[in-house]
């Protein structure tokens, strides 16, 4: 009898030790995963938010950009830059053939006209005189410099030509090639060429999209969990509303897509591929995770505090408004956050609706045309060229950030607030 | 007492103690009052001295439910009927513990008597004893039975031992105008005789007192008393 | 004189019935105490007196309630006006998580019974005052109600059913929260408030029935047993079951 009572206390001991070797080796695998995922992610992101350049001296020469003597700022602005940009370049080996002059040419970015014409504008009185310039270097010449691009491939497998690269490892060895931290990354709207393609565009397409998205989805949610909650009789009606809630938080997103290109976009003639109707589909996905949110919270309210403010004399309105909606705010804010949190991440509705498509330029309010993080994340990943895949994983960086950030901040609400009351 | 239970077992039993102990007392003090008649009655000094030594023994009750009494009502805050239960095992046991000492004291003067009583006296004596030991009696059953109307009975039977009283009162004085050597044996007699009707009176108490444990108010009214005591001379 | 006539109440919570024709007639300015074991109505009966069951979609309440012999369960009269008039204490402290001044200030502003800050001040302070809570609290009525004690938190859920000046305050258990030092505080409290306000307390604990109340009702499975004064019911009560309740024999 004592034996068999020791027995089985070994048994159950050995059976908890085993529970918790389980669980820590699933912590394990998450952690795995994580770091794999993050490391992947990091090792390849990081070099994104560097740019390569190529320093080339420019003579800004009157004759060749057609301009007078003393020329005025409009001139200098509508003058010709394309033959010194070409000429400095061609410089670069005077020995060079016409094909060889055009490979010099693709060593820097279609955009070396504007960065030589950026530079005069800068400064006027470089008429005549020549200067080194900064010139993005092309990707193909980002990618080798960065050590991404295998150099010993057969020349006709890659982008980059033998010529090139001599060129270039003359400039590495005469300091003429430097690398600086990519502001044009994230000031720069999207661009088919890999070495001008920046976020600017998306992240504010995302920012609108949210915003759209909070101000209609908080207002009316919110609306609707405290009719729910606190005003709506018990019967059966609200008991099938409060099923069809919860169905709906999980729908899946494409079918919310489907919707905006079916209503927004078809009926109401909405404009195409706009942070407005990426952000109302959003809301449509958001408003029942904040709903289910901010009925939880106002659950959360104890009913002492209801009885409390009704015993005063508190009409039923009064006591909501002053009190349980005030007390159920963090649980709401919090929600609310954690749904945009989500709504930002989406891309399948969007990519319906039209946000797909390509923009280089960067809206200025929801009504126009923008991308947003996570489908320009999809955008690069299906683009080819080798310039790109460090740029979805830049972006991916910078989408998980914002999303670190939205969370944190959901954290800080509630820890802030409910300390506060409770 | 109702016929449920209490819920807490320990609180039932020591009220059912509590209950006992006054029993017993009562019974000691029924005890020694009769012997103490018995005593000077049949002049058994025998019988005195038991009285005289068992009245510790009355004191001790008295003591021992004292303490019962304050602990229930610290410990047990009695409510209600328990509440009357315990407050008049109090003033109960008190009555009972006079009833004790006034037989004591009897028995005490019985051992100071010499003469042979004359037979008039011992008569009336005996009358006015035998209907108090009737009345400790019925009062102990009505707190056994706890009976109202038993009570009443007793309480309203206090008026026959006044009447007694006096007559033994009057034998009294008139032994002590006899004789001027039945001076000491007369004075002695005079205080048997108004012990026996403190005695009397002490059981009217209790009825009283188990008047109020059971109706819980208490009896209207005033005492019924019996006519007023003869001065000597008078008549 | 009788504050509050109570006249064959009949509460059910949909189809089970809770209270079975109850009347009852509560002393004005003064104590009466609603006791009984759990479930047997007494809350029940209590909340009828504000209407706090409308709450409760279920519960309906047939009889008539008069207060100032003007019958609350009439359709004409005004759940907001009653509750200004009856205030009431629960049995666990809720004050609002805001600061002791809201806390306290919350009835007066609703019901408009301030004109300038001033005024508010002292209502404020005379409510605290009269809850006895004023010497303890009167440097930190900025700070939040929640982190008084469970004694303070009741005597600010006092003050604040007070600052109304009601002329009922019903109490639900309102020391069964709470040690037996603030429980005195509160019975003392109690006492004091009788002067102004007519009190109804339901209460656990006989004792403290006993103490505080000059009247008392016992409730058992939804029926007004027995009511009476308080020290004919703790001495010598007529009904055997009040008896065994409250001499603990239940059973």
């Amino acid at each position: 009898m004592n034996k068999n009572k020791e027995q089985l206390l070994n048994k159950r001991y050995k059976a908890e030790k085993r529970f918790r070797l389980y669980g820590q080796s699933a912590i394990f695998m998450a952690l795995l995963f994580l770091t794999v995922f993050i490391f992947k992610i990091f090792s390849t992101g990081y070099s994104a938010f560097q740019k390569t350049w190529l320093i080339v001296p420019v003579t800004f020469d009157a004759e060749l950009m057609m301009l007078e003597q003393n020329p005025s700022k409009e001139d200098i602005q509508d003058a010709d830059y394309y033959d010194i940009a070409l000429k400095s370049m061609a410089d670069l080996d005077p020995n060079a053939n016409e094909d060889q002059e055009n490979e010099l040419k693709r060593m820097v970015s279609y955009f070396f006209e504007k960065e030589i014409k950026n530079e005069l504008l800068n400064d006027p009185s470089l008429i005549g005189k020549t200067k080194e310039v900064y010139l993005t270097a092309s990707d193909d010449l980002d990618q080798v410099f960065k050590g991404n691009y295998p150099r010993d491939l057969p020349e006709d497998q890659r982008r980059v030509s033998d010529y090139q690269l001599k060129i270039f490892d003359q400039l590495v060895a005469n300091g003429k090639v430097e690398s600086k931290f990519n502001i044009s990354f994230f000031t720069n709207a999207d661009s088919r060429e890999a070495e001008l393609a920046g976020i600017a565009s998306s992240f504010m397409g995302s920012i609108f999209s949210i915003l759209v998205c909070l101000m209609i989805a908080f207002p009316v949610a919110v609306l609707a969990a405290i009719y729910l909650e606190e005003f709506a009789p018990k019967n059966r009606f609200t008991d099938f509303i409060e099923v069809n809630i919860n169905n709906l938080a999980a729908v899946p997103s494409i079918v919310f897509g489907l919707l905006g290109l079916g209503v927004l976009l078809a009926i109401f003639q909405l404009p195409r591929s706009t942070p407005l109707v990426g952000g109302i589909t959003l809301s449509l996905m958001t408003l029942p995770t904040i709903i289910i949110a901010a009925r939880a919270s106002l659950k959360a309210v104890p009913p002492s505090i209801r009885e409390a403010a009704l015993a005063m004399g508190a009409s039923r309105m009064q006591t909501t408004m002053h009190h349980t909606v005030p007390l159920s705010m963090p649980g709401t804010l919090s929600g609310t956050i954690i749904g945009l949190a989500q709504a930002l991440g989406e891309t399948a509705p969007l990519i319906l609706i039209g946000m797909v498509a390509f923009v280089n330029t960067i809206p200025g309010s929801p009504m126009d045309p923008a991308a947003s993080l996570p489908v320009q994340i999809y955008i690069w990943a299906e683009s080819a060229e080798r310039g790109f895949v460090e740029k979805v994983s830049a972006c991916i960086m910078v989408l998980l950030g914002f999303l670190i950030t939205m969370n944190l901040f959901a954290q800080i609400i509630r820890h802030k607030f409910e300390k506060k009351w409770s | 007492m109702t016929e449920a239970p209490h819920t807490v077992k320990s609180y039932e039993e020591e009220l059912k103690n509590l209950n006992a102990n006054i029993i017993k007392m009562g019974s000691a003090c029924e005890e020694a009052l009769g012997k103490a008649i018995q005593a000077i009655t049949t002049r058994n000094s025998d019988f005195a001295e038991a009285v005289i030594n068992d009245d510790e023994k009355i004191d001790k009750y008295e003591a021992l439910i004292e303490q019962q009494v304050v602990n229930l009502i610290a410990l047990r805050q009695p409510m209600a009927i328990d509440l009357r239960e315990t407050v008049t095992a109090l003033k109960m046991s008190s009555d009972l513990e006079r009833i004790g000492d006034l037989s004591k004291n009897i028995s005490k003067r019985t051992l100071l008597l010499n003469e042979n009583l004359p037979k008039n006296l011992v008569d009336a004596l005996n009358r006015v004893s035998a209907s108090v030991q009737k009345q400790l009696k019925s009062t102990l059953d009505a707190y056994l039975e706890r009976s109202a109307p038993m009570a009443v009975n007793v309480w309203e039977g206090d008026e026959q031992i006044d009447d007694l009283t006096n007559l033994c009162m009057q034998e009294v004085i008139k032994y002590l105008k006899e004789n001027e050597k039945n001076l000491d044996d007369g004075t002695h007699l005079l205080f048997v005789t108004k012990n026996v009707e403190r005695i009397g009176d002490h059981t009217t108490n209790v009825a009283e007192q188990i008047y109020y444990l059971v109706k819980g108010e208490y009896l209207e009214g005033d005492r019924p008393k019996g006519t007023e005591p003869i001065v000597s001379g008078e008549k | 004189m009788i504050k509050i006539k109570a006249k064959d109440v009949d509460v059910f919570y949909g189809k089970k019935q809770a209270l079975f024709n109850i009347s009852l007639d509560i002393e004005e300015n003064q104590v009466t105490a609603l006791i009984g074991p759990s479930g047997c109505g007494k809350s029940t009966f209590l909340r009828c007196l504000n209407r706090m069951n409308d709450v409760i979609d279920i519960c309906s309440v047939k009889g008539k309630i008069l207060i100032n012999d003007f019958n609350i369960n009439d359709k004409s009269c005004d759940v907001v006006r009653l509750r200004e008039k009856i205030g009431m204490v629960f049995q666990k402290p809720n004050p609002f998580p805001k600061t002791l001044y809201e806390n306290v200030s919350y009835g007066p502003t609703i019901h408009g019974m301030a004109q300038s800050k001033q005024e508010m001040d002292e209502i404020v302070e005379t409510s605290l005052k009269k809850a006895a809570l004023w010497k303890e609290v009167k440097d930190r009525l900025h700070e939040p109600g929640t982190g008084l004690s469970g004694g303070q938190q009741q005597r600010l859920c006092i003050a604040r059913a007070i600052s109304v000046r009601p002329e009922v305050i019903l109490m639900d258990e309102p020391c069964s929260a709470l040690d037996p030092i603030a429980t005195a505080q509160i019975e003392e409290l109690i006492d004091e408030l009788k002067k102004e306000h007519t009190i109804i307390i339901v209460t656990h604990s006989m004792a403290q029935a006993a103490r505080v109340s000059q009247h008392t009702g016992f409730f058992h499975l939804g029926q007004l047993i027995e009511h009476g004064s308080t020290d004919k019911i703790f001495k010598n009560p007529d009904n055997t079951k009040t008896q065994d309740y409250i001499t603990g024999r239940f059973g």
